[in-house]
């Protein structure tokens, strides 16, 4: 067992765990953040994304011990206050979600995509979303909970 | 009439619990005493079996291996034919085919028994190929012929139809296995109730199904079974058929303690079905003017090792085998086929999305020998109110496809560019 | 678990310690993008992992007056975002943008896919191109080994790649490069081509030097058509030619393998979007 301490959605952890556990399996299995998805295990399908030190990562390519000192945001950490983030709002209002395993990795992607480009074009959002994979939708309803989200961020919604 | 939802956008009831990562899959649910399953499964196509667990119920934390000889009442499911094993009995007839299934109390555990099941294998001649599949000389899956179904739908009289077409094409088709790779990966929980009612948490299309297997399989009457249906991470089909069900409740059952199995994509791809591929052989005939008059198709489905739902699927190709156009002479023969391949199923469509690969490239085909646009021979012969179907259906309610070809037209502006020749 | 203990690398010094000391049974991880699934899948059981991701000193992306040298630790978002990597290097750009899809690109690192060792590595055949060398280190020193020659003269187990490092192209040079994959995000390279040309004043290739990735075991030069293509003026008989040239050392090194036809087609609109991108961006440079 190897000691490590990191952040997850503000709230600092120390905790023993297995040399081969992966990231994944630490914040769902030890930490309790079952948001986060599995859908391939090789970073494929992006339902295991994670916002770490600002940037995007599938967690099922991350070993646990990798995260010592990182600082982590899960789905569970964009509510703030009881309050949900805008993206989800509009993931919600534009019918973005269907099956829903996708959603807490995509709405990371989009997360992460606006954090660095607040005016993405829909080819911008696109390319932010890649590396996510929905079968149920399509795609368009992502772009579309996208810019909606661009408005609501800029009404401070 | 003020309507509640039609015409209105309405928020989906499980959308707050899925943007937010509350919402429970299978995978999601942890419970106290919580024990872990895996399945070994099989690595040939078709072969006798002789199975051997007494070293890997020996490994620490392996808690048992459940085989065929567990199975306290019948060894079969499935939703129309019971031909699934539960677990594979004398021989495997397909590569994924459950053989046993180790529990323990780690993930870890089960690998290490997983590793140490001996698994003997006689290899059988297997088929692979449908229509070899058909012949009398073929390697049988399961009885005395692999043939599954077959549908035949006649209309009209096809020799005097043939006399009055101008222009016959004839081609053969064929479409591929599809996996549905719905994105959550099969998992589940089985664990008992107080009073011993068996319980099994599962994504699931048919929990009333599932309920009735498994009560039939564990010689439980269905009271004693209850079945969760938990969020769904997609399923498109694919979750028809029984995947875990049945192992979870037995392992829950004989163990008394909580049992959570997660497939690996890799094993979801093996464990459940996939789109059934076809050989489509056809034939359609019109006349000078641009009418059809004849069409003759052969279908055969490939349904690999289990029938699952492919008495129905071939039939809805049977049935669907015209496309949506008025041909007063029909004949048409489908088949379901066994063969030693991954078993096919249910996937959106249900038969009907294969054959119009091969009825809208015989019309493209057509419009091209008449001289005539792809528009201009679908409007020709396209259902309409009135319409009879070749297995005699009148359309009497709204059969607006001519207002989606106009739709479809004017926003691609078929036509004029087909005049220009860019098409 | 073979995995005995893990270790979060402080400094190249600390891990070149550390692979001294168990050499064959540690490995490094860096982005994880490929090992982590090998290690799931039981593919490779080191007893020792090194994690070398936070070392800063492996993440610097320097430039001097004739060099560019990429710390091994650089990800390929990293190249992505550098101004560096526009005008006439825009290929080593192009090939890191392609790689996977944002997350795989927040992670995966240069040096990373160099010494994984794949022949689809996209960061790869560019860097081939412009002639680059690594530079390793171990207890036993330091190697500096050109790019092309790794793939034969691999990496020993005590070794850990620092840096590498490529000669600026001359203004008259232009790295382009393309990539065949299966649809566009998270595609692994079904052949890809990069190539460093430069052209005189009468558009005659004075200069070139093409690396091929996934057309053999490891990427490497096409030197048959360099051959072909130097002092020549770039027209489309030309272009045609060296497809066919191409086509025949394919023909030769992958002869019997069932991806031949396909790719012997495939090439010749990669070869082709190289040498159309030159043109084109020759093009734009005269307009400016």
């Amino acid at each position: 067992m190897v000691n490590i301490s990191l952040t997850v959605n503000e709230e600092l952890f120390e905790v023993s765990v297995r040399e081969d556990l992966r990231l994944i399996d630490l914040l769902r299995d030890e930490l309790g953040l079952i948001g986060t998805k599995e859908g391939c295990g090789e970073g494929e399908c992006g339902a295991c994304t994670i916002i770490m030190d600002g940037e995007t990562v599938n967690s099922c390519l991350v070993m646990a011990f990798q995260a010592n000192g990182s600082n982590i945001l899960t789905i569970e950490g964009m509510e703030k206050e009881g309050n949900i983030h805008p993206i989800q709002q509009a993931y919600i209002d534009v019918g973005a979600v269907q099956c829903g395993f996708c959603i807490p990795g995509m709405v990371l992607s989009t997360k992460a995509l606006l954090d660095k480009n607040p005016h993405p074009s829909k080819e911008e959002i696109r390319e932010g979303i890649s590396g996510n994979l929905c079968r149920c939708t399509g795609y368009n309803k992502m772009i579309h909970a996208t810019e909606k989200a661009m408005e609501y961020m800029e009404e401070g919604k | 009439m003020e309507l509640n939802v039609v015409g209105k956008n309405i928020i989906r009831v499980d959308a707050y619990s899925k943007v937010t990562g509350r919402a429970l899959y299978p995978q999601d649910i942890y419970l106290e005493d919580m024990v872990y399953g895996k399945t070994l499964r099989s690595t040939k196509p078709h072969a006798k079996i002789k199975v051997d667990t007494t070293e890997a119920e020996k490994i620490e934390g392996v808690l048992k291996v459940f085989t065929y000889k567990d199975i306290p009442n019948e060894n079969k499911h499935g939703v129309v034919l019971k031909d699934h094993e539960v677990f594979a009995s004398e021989k495997v007839i397909r590569i994924g085919e459950p053989i046993a299934f180790i529990v323990g109390e780690t993930q870890e555990a089960c690998e290490e028994g997983y590793e140490k099941i001996i698994v003997d294998y006689e290899e059988l001649d297997a088929v692979f190929d449908p229509v070899e599949a058909m012949k009398e000389d073929s390697p049988k899956v399961h009885g005395d012929s692999n043939i599954i179904l077959y549908y035949k739908l006649r209309h009209g009289d096809i020799e005097e139809g043939k006399k009055k077409c101008k222009y016959i094409v004839e081609n053969t088709y064929k479409s591929p296995m599809v996996e549905h790779a719905f994105l959550q990966p099969e998992a589940g929980l089985g664990y008992l109730e107080e009073d011993g009612t068996v319980v099994v948490a599962v994504a699931t299309q048919y929990p009333h199904y599932d309920r009735e297997e498994i009560a039939i399989n564990l010689g439980l009457p269905e009271e004693k079974v209850k079945v969760i249906n938990t969020n769904i991470g997609g399923a498109f089909g694919a979750r028809e058929d029984i995947s875990i069900q049945i192992h979870l409740a037995l392992a829950a059952k004989v163990l008394k303690r909580p049992v959570k199995v997660i497939f690996s994509r890799e094993e979801s791809f093996l464990a459940h079905s996939k789109r059934h591929p076809m050989i489509m052989k056809y034939k359609t005939g019109a006349d000078e003017n641009g009418f059809l008059q004849y069409m003759e198709a052969e279908i055969v489905g490939d349904s690999g090792a289990h029938a699952s739902w492919a008495i129905n699927v071939l039939r809805k190709s049977g049935v669907h085998a015209t496309g949506p156009y008025v041909i007063p002479n029909v004949k048409v023969d489908s088949y379901a086929v066994y063969t030693n391949n991954p078993f096919t199923g249910a996937m959106r469509g249900f038969g009907a999305t294969q054959v119009s690969i091969a009825y809208e490239q015989q019309m493209d085909e057509l419009a091209e020998k008449l001289g005539i646009s792809p528009i201009e021979i679908r409007m020709k012969n396209i259902f309409r109110k009135g319409s009879m179907t070749a297995t005699g259906q009148i359309l009497t309610d709204s059969v607006p496809l001519d207002k989606c070809i106009e739709e479809v037209n004017r926003d691609f502006q078929f036509l004029e560019e087909s005049e220009e020749g860019a098409i | 678990m073979t995995l005995k203990e893990v270790y979060n690398g402080r400094s190249v010094e600390e891990v070149v310690g550390l692979l001294g000391e168990y050499g064959n049974g540690a490995k490094l991880i860096s982005g994880g993008t490929d090992i982590v699934i090998e290690l799931k899948n039981k593919k490779i059981t080191p007893k020792i992992l090194i994690d070398i991701s936070k070392i800063e000193e492996l993440k610097e992306i320097r430039e001097d007056e004739n060099y560019i040298t990429l710390g091994s630790g650089v990800t390929f978002t990293e190249i992505i975002e550098n101004p560096l990597f526009s005008g006439n290097l825009h290929g080593l750009y192009k090939a890191c943008r392609m790689v996977g899809s944002p997350q795989i690109r927040n992670k995966g690192t240069i040096g990373g896919n160099i010494a994984n060792g794949s022949s689809a590595a996209d960061g790869v055949p560019p860097l081939i191109a412009l002639g680059a060398t690594i530079k390793t280190l171990s207890i036993e020193g330091t190697r500096e080994i050109p790019l092309e020659d790794y793939y034969i003269d691999k990496l020993k187990s005590n070794e850990i790649i620092i840096e590498v490092k490529f000669k600026k192209p001359n203004n008259n040079q232009i790295l382009t490069f393309a990539k065949l994959g299966l649809r566009k995000a998270l595609a692994i390279s079904r052949l890809s081509i990069a190539s460093l040309i430069g052209l005189n004043e009468e558009g005659i290739i004075e200069s070139v030097t093409i690396a091929s990735g996934a057309l053999g075991k490891y990427p490497m030069r096409e030197e048959e058509v360099e051959e072909y293509l130097i002092n020549k003026k770039i027209d489309e008989k030309i272009i045609e030619e060296a497809i066919t040239t191409l086509q025949n050392s394919m023909d030769e090194r992958l002869k019997g393998r069932s991806t031949l036809p396909y790719k012997r087609v495939a090439v010749s609109s990669i070869l082709r979007e190289n040498l159309e991108e030159l043109i084109k961006s020759r093009i734009e440079v005269e307009a400016w």
